[in-house]
């Protein structure tokens, strides 16, 4: 199969990056220690633990699209530049295949990098602690490499479009913007600014739920809802307003929700990025 | 079936037309070389045969198929050696040949093409650190995996030593007598006189010529010029009295004669020696370099001198010669 032809040669490459090597062991050395040194205040061994992994999350959800951006913005758009890609399509492989290749590849790599930064905290954290809620580790792990695949497949998309180095960075510093720090900039969040356009500027009345739905489509805001799904009810967070305490969310805020955002920034990505390079001119 | 066949093929950039409404035949089994000066579309053309661009207007059929149809099927059956191509992979360069012959499939012995093409000593290295010339014999090794039924190189002795233009040429040569269509650009018209069954000459997006060697040199006209290098002056030797000269001149002590055919050359000869005395005697055919630099309008430099000074630096390997 072509597609395993591209992935394997991209793995191996990646596999003898010494730079790759160097951010994954940095990565590594970090969570350990964030996870050996992590206490609660007055929390029993289990409540640590979980703390832990809200702590984590919390961090995650700002480093990993960086580290998935940056693990991606190139793949296909570096093929351009260098003219690997002729070497690509030189032998019986089609652009599907090279595009497909380069995705399978990328996920694959970010992946086994989501999983080591959690082995190494979740050993650090049971070193301190002596418990290991393993059900709750495997469903942050699930949700993680859910929430960096977005970021793969949307930096792989816009690879594919670009068909140089700086307009490759260009796309991947943008969505990052876009995608993460409009959400979490206080005061010039997507948020705010809508609240401001409909009450300010165009007058209507407060309508939590629709600010709440806009800000529902970011990836960073499947994230945090999603991950409430396998936390115990203390440890979830709010991330949507509510009118008044304790009020119910309508049913399209719900955190099962979060799945398809994850599944609609996996796919939409991929099927405009596909056809942008299936009509390029490749040279 | 013909292995290329283009019809009313063009491909514009912009405001730059590339390729021209090229129509171009090349049957299975030829070998045939792809002139012209840098900028005539050449690459473009080949570009468009492997579907790494799409034309405008017009089809390109490869063995009969489709290009932007089947470009797979293609592939599977045409050996490539790009152009623009590079290998930034940190693989060495058995494992970029072993890719190849993976990904195609084939049980080819990597050690034997390694040293077909000469690179048995360097093959562990990485392909990343080779020079210009062993990156060509590489993607040349890499083209031949699985015997393709047709070559397309482009522009394959860029780069290469005069031993590896040699071997290249005999690599060529030995594909060709099995059988396979060979179709190969070059800038380099002594590249393709010795290995071309027949020519297509590019300029300016268009074919300006479509020729055996032997035919295009006739159509040339078989003018030929000899110099006759003289003792004293040599005036009223009455030269141009003899059947099949054109013209004489004289230049200082040299007598200039064009003839209408290379056997005239004797009798001028001849006759001046019963008449002077001759010190050296120097003779030239119309060189199918004249003949292409008339074909291409002098290429690149025709009538930019001033470009061609400034630019000499950057230029200067490509200039067809």
């Amino acid at each position: 199969m072509s597609i395993r032809s591209v992935a394997t040669k991209d793995f191996k490459g990646a596999r003898r990056s010494r730079s790759l090597w160097a951010v994954a062991t940095v990565l590594g050395v970090l969570t350990a220690l964030i996870g050996y040194s992590f206490q609660g205040y007055q929390t029993t061994p289990l409540e640590s633990f979980q703390q832990l992994m809200r702590q984590l999350v919390v961090l995650v959800m700002l480093l990993l699209p960086i580290v998935a951006l940056v693990a991606s913005y190139m793949s296909i758009a570096g093929e351009r530049e260098s003219g690997g890609i002729k070497f690509l399509l030189s032998v019986p492989n089609t652009r599907r295949d090279v595009f497909l290749g380069k995705l399978v590849s990328r996920m694959a790599i970010v992946t086994v990098g989501v999983v080591f930064m959690f082995v190494t905290a979740v050993a650090g954290g049971y070193a301190r602690n002596g418990v290991l809620p393993l059900g709750l580790v495997a469903g942050v792990v699930a949700m993680t490499i859910l929430y960096s695949g977005t970021f793969v497949s949307i930096a792989v998309a816009l690879s594919a479009g670009a068909a140089a180095r700086s307009r490759a960075i260009a796309a991947a510093f943008g969505s990052y913007f876009v995608l993460v720090l409009l959400f979490i900039v206080p005061g010039l969040n997507l948020s705010a600014i809508i609240r401001w356009v409909h009450q300010t500027l165009l007058g209507f009345d407060r309508n939590l739920d629709l600010y709440n739905a806009i800000t529902y489509v970011s990836p960073l805001t499947a994230y945090r809802q999603g991950t409430n799904m396998v936390f115990p009810e203390a440890l979830e967070q709010r991330v949507f307003q509510r009118a008044q305490e304790g009020g119910e969310l309508p049913a399209y805020l719900a955190e099962e929700v979060s799945l398809l955002v994850f599944a609609v920034w996996l796919v939409v990505p991929l099927v405009l990025g596909y056809l942008r390079f299936k009509g390029a001119d490749l040279q | 079936m013909a292995a290329i066949r283009t019809r009313g093929l063009t491909k514009e950039f912009g405001d730059l037309v590339a390729v021209d409404d090229l129509d171009l035949v090349v049957e299975e089994g030829e070998v045939f070389g792809f002139l012209g000066p840098n900028g005539a579309g050449k690459s473009t053309t080949i570009n468009l045969l492997l579907d790494f661009i799409r034309p405008t207007s017009g089809s390109v059929e490869v063995l009969g198929l489709d290009a932007g149809a089947e470009p797979a099927t293609i592939r599977e059956r045409v050996g490539v050696l790009p152009e623009g191509y590079g290998f930034d992979d940190p693989l060495t360069g058995r494992e970029y040949l072993d890719w190849a012959i993976e990904t195609r499939g084939a049980s080819d012995d990597p050690d034997e093409l390694l040293s077909l093409v000469g690179l048995a000593g360097d093959a562990d290295r990485m392909a990343k650190s080779y020079s210009k010339g062993m990156q060509q014999r590489l993607s040349l090794a890499m083209a031949l995996v699985d015997d393709p039924d047709m070559l397309i190189l482009d522009e394959p002795t860029t780069g290469l030593d005069p031993n590896g233009i040699q071997q290249m040429r005999s690599v060529i040569r030995e594909r060709a007598e099995a059988g396979t269509t060979v179709f190969f650009s070059s800038h380099i018209l002594s590249e393709v006189e010795a290995v071309c069954d027949r020519v297509g000459v590019m300029n300016e997006g268009k074919l300006v010529a479509l020729d055996s060697i032997e035919q295009l040199r006739e159509n040339a006209g078989g003018q030929a010029t000899i110099n006759l290098e003289c003792a004293s002056p040599p005036t009223d030797l009455g030269v141009e009295t003899l059947d099949g000269v054109a013209s004489t001149t004289v230049e200082d002590d040299t007598l200039v004669v064009d003839c209408l055919d290379p056997s005239v050359k004797v009798d001028v000869v001849t006759h001046a020696a019963e008449r002077t005395t001759i010190t050296d005697i120097t003779s030239e055919t119309v060189s199918l370099e004249s003949l292409f630099n008339d074909l291409t309008g002098g290429g690149r430099d025709a009538g930019e001198d001033e470009q061609a000074a400034s630019g000499a630096a950057t230029d200067g390997q490509e200039v067809p010669q």
